[in-house]
Protein backbone atom coordinates (compact mmCIF):
# COMPACT_ATOMS: atom_id res chain seq x y z
CA UNK A 1 0.00 0.00 0.00
CA UNK A 2 2.79 2.55 0.84
CA UNK A 3 5.18 1.47 -1.63
CA UNK A 4 2.61 1.66 -4.30
CA UNK A 5 1.86 5.25 -3.51
CA UNK A 6 5.33 6.04 -3.28
CA UNK A 7 5.75 4.42 -6.98
CA UNK A 8 4.57 7.69 -8.99
CA UNK A 9 5.64 10.02 -6.36
CA UNK A 10 9.01 9.43 -7.11
CA UNK A 11 8.85 10.43 -10.38
CA UNK A 12 6.61 12.95 -9.44
CA UNK A 13 9.22 14.57 -7.59
CA UNK A 14 12.83 13.59 -9.54
CA UNK A 15 11.46 14.36 -12.92
CA UNK A 16 11.19 18.20 -12.35
CA UNK A 17 14.10 17.97 -10.63
CA UNK A 18 16.36 16.71 -13.62
CA UNK A 19 14.99 18.53 -16.04
CA UNK A 20 15.25 22.01 -13.68
CA UNK A 21 19.35 20.58 -13.22
CA UNK A 22 19.56 19.72 -16.80
CA UNK A 23 18.14 22.90 -17.73
CA UNK A 24 20.51 24.87 -15.31
CA UNK A 25 23.88 23.46 -16.34
CA UNK A 26 23.22 24.28 -20.27
CA UNK A 27 22.44 28.30 -19.45
CA UNK A 28 25.01 30.57 -18.93
CA UNK A 29 23.37 32.85 -15.71
CA UNK A 30 25.77 35.70 -16.66
CA UNK A 31 23.83 36.01 -19.87
CA UNK A 32 20.24 37.92 -19.81
CA UNK A 33 17.90 38.11 -22.13
CA UNK A 34 17.33 41.54 -23.51
CA UNK A 35 14.10 42.93 -24.01
CA UNK A 36 15.43 45.67 -26.24
CA UNK A 37 16.02 43.50 -29.57
CA UNK A 38 12.98 44.28 -31.89
CA UNK A 39 11.86 47.53 -30.16
CA UNK A 40 13.00 51.21 -31.46
CA UNK A 41 16.34 52.42 -30.00
CA UNK A 42 16.05 55.01 -27.49
CA UNK A 43 16.85 58.61 -28.88
CA UNK A 44 19.87 60.23 -27.35
CA UNK A 45 21.41 63.64 -27.63
CA UNK A 46 24.72 62.92 -26.36
CA UNK A 47 27.94 65.32 -27.11
CA UNK A 48 31.21 64.29 -28.45
CA UNK A 49 35.12 64.71 -28.13
CA UNK A 50 34.78 67.87 -30.32
CA UNK A 51 32.24 69.26 -28.08
CA UNK A 52 29.20 68.67 -31.05
CA UNK A 53 26.05 67.33 -30.20
CA UNK A 54 25.05 64.17 -31.69
CA UNK A 55 21.71 62.46 -31.53
CA UNK A 56 20.13 59.05 -33.18
CA UNK A 57 17.70 60.84 -35.24
CA UNK A 58 21.11 62.29 -37.08
CA UNK A 59 21.64 58.76 -38.13
CA UNK A 60 18.52 57.57 -39.44
CA UNK A 61 18.54 55.65 -42.48
CA UNK A 62 22.05 54.23 -42.12
CA UNK A 63 22.84 51.12 -40.03
CA UNK A 64 24.13 52.28 -36.66
CA UNK A 65 26.73 49.29 -34.31
CA UNK A 66 26.07 51.59 -30.29
CA UNK A 67 29.07 50.30 -28.35
CA UNK A 68 29.42 51.25 -24.84
CA UNK A 69 32.78 50.88 -23.32
CA UNK A 70 35.47 52.10 -21.44
CA UNK A 71 39.51 52.63 -21.21
CA UNK A 72 39.40 50.69 -17.60
CA UNK A 73 37.03 47.41 -19.02
CA UNK A 74 39.42 44.65 -20.18
CA UNK A 75 36.62 42.81 -22.73
CA UNK A 76 36.97 46.00 -24.54
CA UNK A 77 40.42 45.76 -25.34
CA UNK A 78 40.08 42.23 -26.82
CA UNK A 79 36.69 43.42 -29.10
CA UNK A 80 38.86 46.46 -30.06
CA UNK A 81 40.52 45.57 -33.03
CA UNK A 82 37.27 43.96 -34.11
CA UNK A 83 35.75 47.62 -33.93
CA UNK A 84 38.65 49.17 -36.17
CA UNK A 85 38.03 45.97 -38.58
CA UNK A 86 34.50 46.99 -38.92
CA UNK A 87 35.34 50.90 -38.96
CA UNK A 88 37.65 49.92 -42.10
CA UNK A 89 35.23 47.24 -43.70
CA UNK A 90 31.78 49.26 -44.62
CA UNK A 91 31.17 52.87 -45.74
CA UNK A 92 30.43 55.84 -42.84
CA UNK A 93 27.14 56.17 -45.38
CA UNK A 94 26.47 53.13 -44.96
CA UNK A 95 27.10 51.94 -41.60
CA UNK A 96 28.35 54.31 -38.55
CA UNK A 97 30.51 52.93 -35.43
CA UNK A 98 29.65 54.95 -32.56
CA UNK A 99 31.26 54.72 -29.47
CA UNK A 100 29.61 55.75 -25.82
CA UNK A 101 31.90 56.54 -23.07
CA UNK A 102 30.74 54.85 -19.79
CA UNK A 103 31.80 55.59 -16.35
CA UNK A 104 34.68 57.28 -17.82
CA UNK A 105 36.52 59.96 -18.41
CA UNK A 106 36.91 61.95 -22.04
CA UNK A 107 40.63 62.15 -20.60
CA UNK A 108 41.11 58.32 -20.37
CA UNK A 109 38.99 57.40 -23.26
CA UNK A 110 41.65 59.33 -26.26
CA UNK A 111 44.20 57.71 -24.51
CA UNK A 112 42.86 54.35 -25.09
CA UNK A 113 42.30 55.18 -28.80
CA UNK A 114 45.32 56.66 -28.85
CA UNK A 115 47.38 53.63 -27.85
CA UNK A 116 45.14 51.06 -29.56
CA UNK A 117 43.38 53.06 -32.65
CA UNK A 118 40.24 53.32 -34.33
CA UNK A 119 39.08 56.93 -35.84
CA UNK A 120 35.08 56.73 -35.39
CA UNK A 121 33.30 58.79 -33.28
CA UNK A 122 32.44 58.72 -29.63
CA UNK A 123 30.05 60.48 -27.46
CA UNK A 124 30.10 60.62 -23.88
CA UNK A 125 27.36 59.51 -21.50
CA UNK A 126 28.25 61.41 -18.11
CA UNK A 127 25.19 60.65 -16.28
CA UNK A 128 24.13 57.38 -17.47
CA UNK A 129 21.54 58.10 -18.72
CA UNK A 130 21.33 57.02 -22.00
CA UNK A 131 23.30 53.56 -20.80
CA UNK A 132 19.97 53.45 -18.32
CA UNK A 133 17.75 54.25 -20.90
CA UNK A 134 19.02 51.20 -23.22
CA UNK A 135 19.61 48.87 -20.12
CA UNK A 136 23.57 48.50 -20.30
CA UNK A 137 24.36 46.92 -16.89
CA UNK A 138 28.39 46.39 -18.24
CA UNK A 139 30.67 47.17 -20.63
CA UNK A 140 30.70 46.28 -23.23
CA UNK A 141 27.90 46.17 -24.22
CA UNK A 142 27.14 46.60 -28.39
CA UNK A 143 23.63 47.66 -30.17
CA UNK A 144 22.95 46.65 -33.83
CA UNK A 145 20.34 49.42 -34.95
CA UNK A 146 18.66 48.97 -38.58
CA UNK A 147 17.97 52.13 -40.90
CA UNK A 148 14.71 52.69 -39.55
CA UNK A 149 16.02 52.74 -35.45
CA UNK A 150 14.78 49.24 -34.04
CA UNK A 151 17.47 47.71 -32.45
CA UNK A 152 17.80 44.00 -34.09
CA UNK A 153 20.63 42.98 -31.66
CA UNK A 154 22.17 43.43 -28.83
CA UNK A 155 25.76 41.91 -27.98
CA UNK A 156 26.76 42.02 -23.99
CA UNK A 157 30.49 41.05 -23.87
CA UNK A 158 32.71 41.43 -27.08
CA UNK A 159 31.48 41.44 -30.32
CA UNK A 160 33.32 38.80 -32.79
CA UNK A 161 34.00 40.00 -36.25
CA UNK A 162 31.57 37.34 -37.76
CA UNK A 163 28.96 38.40 -35.58
CA UNK A 164 29.30 42.29 -36.53
CA UNK A 165 29.65 40.77 -40.28
CA UNK A 166 26.23 38.79 -39.63
CA UNK A 167 24.28 41.62 -38.10
CA UNK A 168 25.53 44.62 -40.21
CA UNK A 169 25.20 42.31 -43.60
CA UNK A 170 21.40 41.04 -42.40
CA UNK A 171 20.57 44.87 -41.53
CA UNK A 172 21.72 46.22 -44.90
CA UNK A 173 19.94 43.47 -46.42
CA UNK A 174 16.81 44.98 -45.38
CA UNK A 175 15.52 47.32 -48.99
CA UNK A 176 15.56 50.87 -47.27
CA UNK A 177 11.85 51.21 -48.14
CA UNK A 178 10.71 48.26 -45.96
CA UNK A 179 13.36 48.78 -43.18
CA UNK A 180 10.29 49.91 -41.52
CA UNK A 181 8.89 46.45 -40.96
CA UNK A 182 10.81 45.56 -37.52
CA UNK A 183 13.74 43.32 -36.45
CA UNK A 184 16.02 41.58 -38.54
CA UNK A 185 18.59 38.97 -38.34
CA UNK A 186 19.52 37.08 -34.62
CA UNK A 187 22.30 35.49 -33.51
CA UNK A 188 24.64 33.65 -36.49
CA UNK B 1 22.61 42.89 12.85
CA UNK B 2 20.52 45.32 10.40
CA UNK B 3 22.98 48.18 11.35
CA UNK B 4 25.76 45.35 10.36
CA UNK B 5 23.61 44.72 7.08
CA UNK B 6 23.22 48.24 6.07
CA UNK B 7 27.03 48.71 6.21
CA UNK B 8 28.72 45.84 4.91
CA UNK B 9 27.70 46.57 0.92
CA UNK B 10 28.87 50.15 1.94
CA UNK B 11 32.39 49.32 3.38
CA UNK B 12 32.85 46.13 0.27
CA UNK B 13 31.89 49.10 -2.31
CA UNK B 14 34.88 51.45 -0.67
CA UNK B 15 36.90 48.65 -0.51
CA UNK B 16 36.62 47.55 -4.22
CA UNK B 17 36.19 51.09 -5.31
CA UNK B 18 39.42 52.71 -4.06
CA UNK B 19 41.49 50.26 -6.19
CA UNK B 20 39.56 50.65 -9.24
CA UNK B 21 39.29 54.72 -9.21
CA UNK B 22 43.30 54.64 -8.71
CA UNK B 23 43.26 51.95 -11.54
CA UNK B 24 41.11 53.96 -14.13
CA UNK B 25 42.64 56.86 -12.83
CA UNK B 26 45.84 56.10 -13.97
CA UNK B 27 47.52 59.13 -14.64
CA UNK B 28 45.06 61.74 -14.11
CA UNK B 29 45.83 64.57 -11.89
CA UNK B 30 45.28 63.94 -7.99
CA UNK B 31 42.94 67.03 -7.12
CA UNK B 32 40.70 66.22 -10.45
CA UNK B 33 39.61 63.15 -8.61
CA UNK B 34 39.38 65.00 -5.17
CA UNK B 35 37.22 67.81 -7.39
CA UNK B 36 34.57 65.10 -8.84
CA UNK B 37 34.53 63.46 -5.33
CA UNK B 38 33.71 67.11 -3.98
CA UNK B 39 31.01 68.10 -6.17
CA UNK B 40 29.09 64.64 -5.53
CA UNK B 41 29.31 64.90 -2.27
CA UNK B 42 27.32 68.23 -1.15
CA UNK B 43 24.05 67.12 -4.01
CA UNK B 44 23.31 64.44 -1.49
CA UNK B 45 23.74 66.20 1.64
CA UNK B 46 21.23 68.79 -0.02
CA UNK B 47 18.63 66.15 -1.22
CA UNK B 48 18.80 65.49 2.61
CA UNK B 49 18.41 68.80 3.70
CA UNK B 50 15.37 69.55 1.85
CA UNK B 51 13.75 66.03 2.58
CA UNK B 52 13.92 66.89 5.86
CA UNK B 53 12.62 70.06 5.89
CA UNK B 54 9.51 69.64 2.75
CA UNK B 55 6.88 67.29 3.61
CA UNK B 56 6.12 67.11 -0.31
CA UNK B 57 9.96 66.43 -0.87
CA UNK B 58 9.97 63.29 2.02
CA UNK B 59 6.87 62.02 0.57
CA UNK B 60 8.61 61.71 -2.98
CA UNK B 61 11.70 60.76 -1.63
CA UNK B 62 9.41 57.51 0.34
CA UNK B 63 7.63 56.55 -2.78
CA UNK B 64 11.12 56.69 -5.00
CA UNK B 65 12.75 54.67 -1.88
CA UNK B 66 9.49 51.78 -2.31
CA UNK B 67 10.03 51.54 -5.85
CA UNK B 68 13.69 51.68 -5.92
CA UNK B 69 13.76 48.82 -3.04
CA UNK B 70 12.25 46.57 -5.74
CA UNK B 71 14.65 47.41 -8.57
CA UNK B 72 17.95 45.09 -9.00
CA UNK B 73 21.12 46.84 -9.06
CA UNK B 74 22.26 45.88 -12.45
CA UNK B 75 26.30 45.80 -11.28
CA UNK B 76 25.36 43.89 -8.37
CA UNK B 77 24.29 40.46 -7.15
CA UNK B 78 20.70 40.52 -5.65
CA UNK B 79 20.73 44.23 -4.29
CA UNK B 80 18.40 46.37 -4.61
CA UNK B 81 19.44 49.96 -6.44
CA UNK B 82 18.16 51.22 -3.13
CA UNK B 83 20.84 49.50 -0.94
CA UNK B 84 23.45 49.39 -3.33
CA UNK B 85 26.41 52.52 -3.64
CA UNK B 86 27.06 51.99 -6.97
CA UNK B 87 27.31 54.57 -9.38
CA UNK B 88 24.78 53.05 -12.05
CA UNK B 89 22.43 52.47 -8.91
CA UNK B 90 22.65 55.77 -7.79
CA UNK B 91 21.75 57.32 -11.11
CA UNK B 92 18.55 55.19 -11.35
CA UNK B 93 17.47 56.34 -8.14
CA UNK B 94 17.69 59.44 -9.66
CA UNK B 95 15.67 58.51 -12.50
CA UNK B 96 13.24 56.53 -10.38
CA UNK B 97 12.51 60.19 -8.57
CA UNK B 98 12.54 62.07 -11.22
CA UNK B 99 10.46 59.84 -13.14
CA UNK B 100 8.02 59.95 -9.63
CA UNK B 101 8.33 63.37 -9.72
CA UNK B 102 7.05 64.10 -13.19
CA UNK B 103 3.72 62.19 -11.89
CA UNK B 104 4.56 58.90 -13.10
CA UNK B 105 3.06 55.70 -10.91
CA UNK B 106 5.26 53.02 -9.44
CA UNK B 107 3.78 50.60 -11.89
CA UNK B 108 5.02 53.16 -14.89
CA UNK B 109 8.57 53.67 -13.47
CA UNK B 110 8.74 49.71 -13.05
CA UNK B 111 7.26 49.17 -16.35
CA UNK B 112 10.05 51.56 -17.79
CA UNK B 113 12.74 49.74 -16.20
CA UNK B 114 11.51 46.28 -17.68
CA UNK B 115 10.79 47.60 -20.63
CA UNK B 116 14.53 48.47 -20.76
CA UNK B 117 16.49 45.94 -18.54
CA UNK B 118 13.50 43.05 -18.74
CA UNK B 119 12.07 41.67 -15.97
CA UNK B 120 15.12 40.24 -14.20
CA UNK B 121 15.05 44.11 -13.27
CA UNK B 122 12.65 42.97 -10.33
CA UNK B 123 13.57 41.76 -7.56
CA UNK B 124 10.22 40.31 -6.80
CA UNK B 125 9.03 38.28 -9.73
CA UNK B 126 5.20 39.63 -11.17
CA UNK B 127 2.73 36.89 -10.45
CA UNK B 128 1.91 35.83 -13.72
CA UNK B 129 2.75 33.43 -16.61
CA UNK B 130 5.20 31.10 -15.65
CA UNK B 131 6.16 32.98 -12.48
CA UNK B 132 2.54 32.06 -10.67
CA UNK B 133 4.51 28.54 -10.28
CA UNK B 134 6.47 30.34 -7.78
CA UNK B 135 3.37 31.59 -6.02
CA UNK B 136 1.45 28.32 -6.36
CA UNK B 137 3.50 25.84 -5.60
CA UNK B 138 4.25 26.02 -1.90
CA UNK B 139 0.12 26.22 -1.29
CA UNK B 140 -0.37 23.61 -3.55
CA UNK B 141 2.70 21.62 -1.39
CA UNK B 142 1.02 22.63 1.56
CA UNK B 143 -2.00 21.66 0.75
CA UNK B 144 -1.28 18.11 -0.50
CA UNK B 145 0.66 17.69 2.62
CA UNK B 146 -2.33 18.43 4.37
CA UNK B 147 -4.49 16.07 2.78
CA UNK B 148 -1.75 13.59 3.18
CA UNK B 149 -1.64 14.02 6.62
CA UNK B 150 -4.88 13.70 7.20
CA UNK B 151 -5.76 10.85 4.99
CA UNK B 152 -2.92 9.11 7.18
CA UNK B 153 -4.04 10.01 10.63
CA UNK B 154 -7.73 8.83 9.58
CA UNK B 155 -6.29 5.42 8.32
CA UNK B 156 -4.08 5.26 11.40
CA UNK B 157 -7.43 6.08 13.69
CA UNK B 158 -9.68 3.57 11.98
CA UNK B 159 -6.60 0.93 12.56
CA UNK B 160 -6.94 1.57 16.26
CA UNK B 161 -10.51 1.04 16.18
CA UNK B 162 -10.59 -2.09 14.24
CA UNK B 163 -7.63 -3.37 17.09
CA UNK B 164 -9.71 -2.42 20.04
CA UNK B 165 -13.18 -3.76 18.62
CA UNK B 166 -11.59 -6.76 16.68
CA UNK B 167 -8.56 -7.86 19.33
CA UNK B 168 -5.21 -8.40 18.69
CA UNK B 169 -6.20 -10.80 15.93
CA UNK B 170 -5.42 -9.43 12.64
CA UNK B 171 -8.54 -8.05 11.06
CA UNK B 172 -7.28 -7.97 7.21
CA UNK B 173 -7.34 -4.30 6.64
CA UNK B 174 -4.09 -4.32 8.72
CA UNK B 175 -1.20 -6.65 7.82
CA UNK B 176 0.32 -8.79 10.59
CA UNK B 177 3.78 -6.58 11.07
CA UNK B 178 1.99 -3.41 10.63
CA UNK B 179 -0.22 -4.35 13.86
CA UNK B 180 2.73 -5.01 15.81
CA UNK B 181 4.29 -2.56 14.75
CA UNK B 182 1.19 -0.08 15.81
CA UNK B 183 0.70 -2.04 19.34
CA UNK B 184 4.74 -1.61 20.04
CA UNK B 185 3.87 2.26 19.07
CA UNK B 186 0.73 2.54 21.36
CA UNK B 187 2.68 0.74 24.20
CA UNK B 188 5.43 3.13 24.10
CA UNK B 189 3.12 6.09 23.95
Amino acid sequence: MKKKQLRWLLPLVALPILWLLYWGMGRDTYVLPSPMAGLEAPEFHLVGFDGDTLSLADLRGRVVILNFWASWCIPCRTEHPVLVQTERTWDDSEVVLLGVVYQDSRANAERFLAQYGGEWTHVLDPSQRTAIDYGVYGVPETFFIGRDGHISHKKVGPVTWDLVRYQVDSLLAVPVSSANTGSVGGTP
Amino acid sequence: MSAMRRWLPITLVLAFSFPATAVSQEGETAPGTAAAQETEAPQTVEDDRSALTDPAEADLDARAAEVAGGLRCPVCRNQSILESNADLSREMQRVVRERLAAGETPEEVEAYFVSRYGEWILLKPQARGINLVVYALPVIVLLLGFLLARNRLRKWASAGAVETSAGATGSGSIGVEDEEWLRDALRES
